[in-house]
């Protein structure tokens, strides 16, 4: 069987760059519709008379029926979305490198522990909208709990890859500098 | 680093030009700035038997070793 192409049209890497163009772009709509969400909350909460004709037809009378609940998911969204959005466009770049010829760039270790540090904020801050859930609907957290060690690990293996990245930059440097 | 090359005064008594030494050699002008600056990490040995044909020396002309305060680095730098 011969081996898939690395680089151009037909490759796994153009498939990949697909996948993330469209991510990318749907973050950003994701991103703007709960700015959006929020937005319209935000005015709910000043108008408790809206409230209730929304709460009818929507059908969610008890998350409706606290406005600082539903504001709350709409912030706890847009702030994984932002969180995701900023994986996805360090991805981009360390891709536009590789598209580029040159995956060890130095930048790309920075970039590959910002994803790491992302993945990890965006695991702290489950927890944190768990406890918050927990305390703000008593008996209704349908929320996923629980420590996740998938989680733990992937934040693991960025930094590792960092890490190697890092060790392939001065590798790079030094090709560059031998004649 | 304690190499120093000594390019320059090999091609003043060759009376040949950096660029024509390029061209002979197939090494780009850039890269060949980097090696008579001194800038350079590491030579290939196929560089420096091109360099010794088109030049006529040995690896002695264009080398010279400087023992200097950077001559104790480690050989796998860390940073």
């Amino acid at each position: 069987m011969p081996l898939m192409r690395a680089l151009g049209p037909g490759s796994v890497s153009s498939f990949l760059k697909t996948i993330l163009d469209v991510v990318f772009y749907a973050l950003w709509v994701g991103l703007g519709v709960s700015g959006l969400l929020l937005f319209a909350a935000l005015l709910l909460s000043f108008n408790p008379d809206l409230i209730g004709d929304i709460a009818l037809s929507a059908g969610e009378s008890e998350l409706l029926a606290k406005p600082p609940v539903l504001l709350g998911a709409i912030l706890a969204v847009g702030l994984y979305l932002a969180g995701v959005l900023v994986i996805v466009a360090r991805l981009r770049q360390i891709f536009a490198t590789l598209t580029a010829g040159d995956p060890f760039h130095p930048d790309n270790v920075r970039r590959l522990r910002v994803i790491g540090l992302t993945l990890a904020a965006l695991e702290l801050g489950r927890y944190g909208f768990q406890i918050l859930s927990a305390w703000l609907l008593p008996g209704r957290n349908q929320v996923e709990s629980g420590l996740s060690l998938t989680a733990w690990f992937s934040v693991l293996v960025v930094f590792v890859l960092a890490e190697v990245f890092r060790e392939g930059a001065r590798l790079r440097r030094e090709a560059e500098l031998t004649i | 680093m304690p190499i120093r090359v000594l390019l320059d005064r090999v091609l003043l008594e060759r009376r040949m030009s950096l660029t024509e030494l390029a061209d002979r050699v197939g090494v780009t002008i850039a890269n060949l700035s980097i090696l008579k600056t001194g800038k350079a990490r590491a030579v290939r040995f196929s560089t420096l038997a091109a360099l010794c044909r088109e030049l006529d020396c040995q690896p002695g002309d264009i080398l010279l070793y400087e023992p200097g305060p950077g001559d104790d680095e480690p050989l796998i730098e860390d940073d």
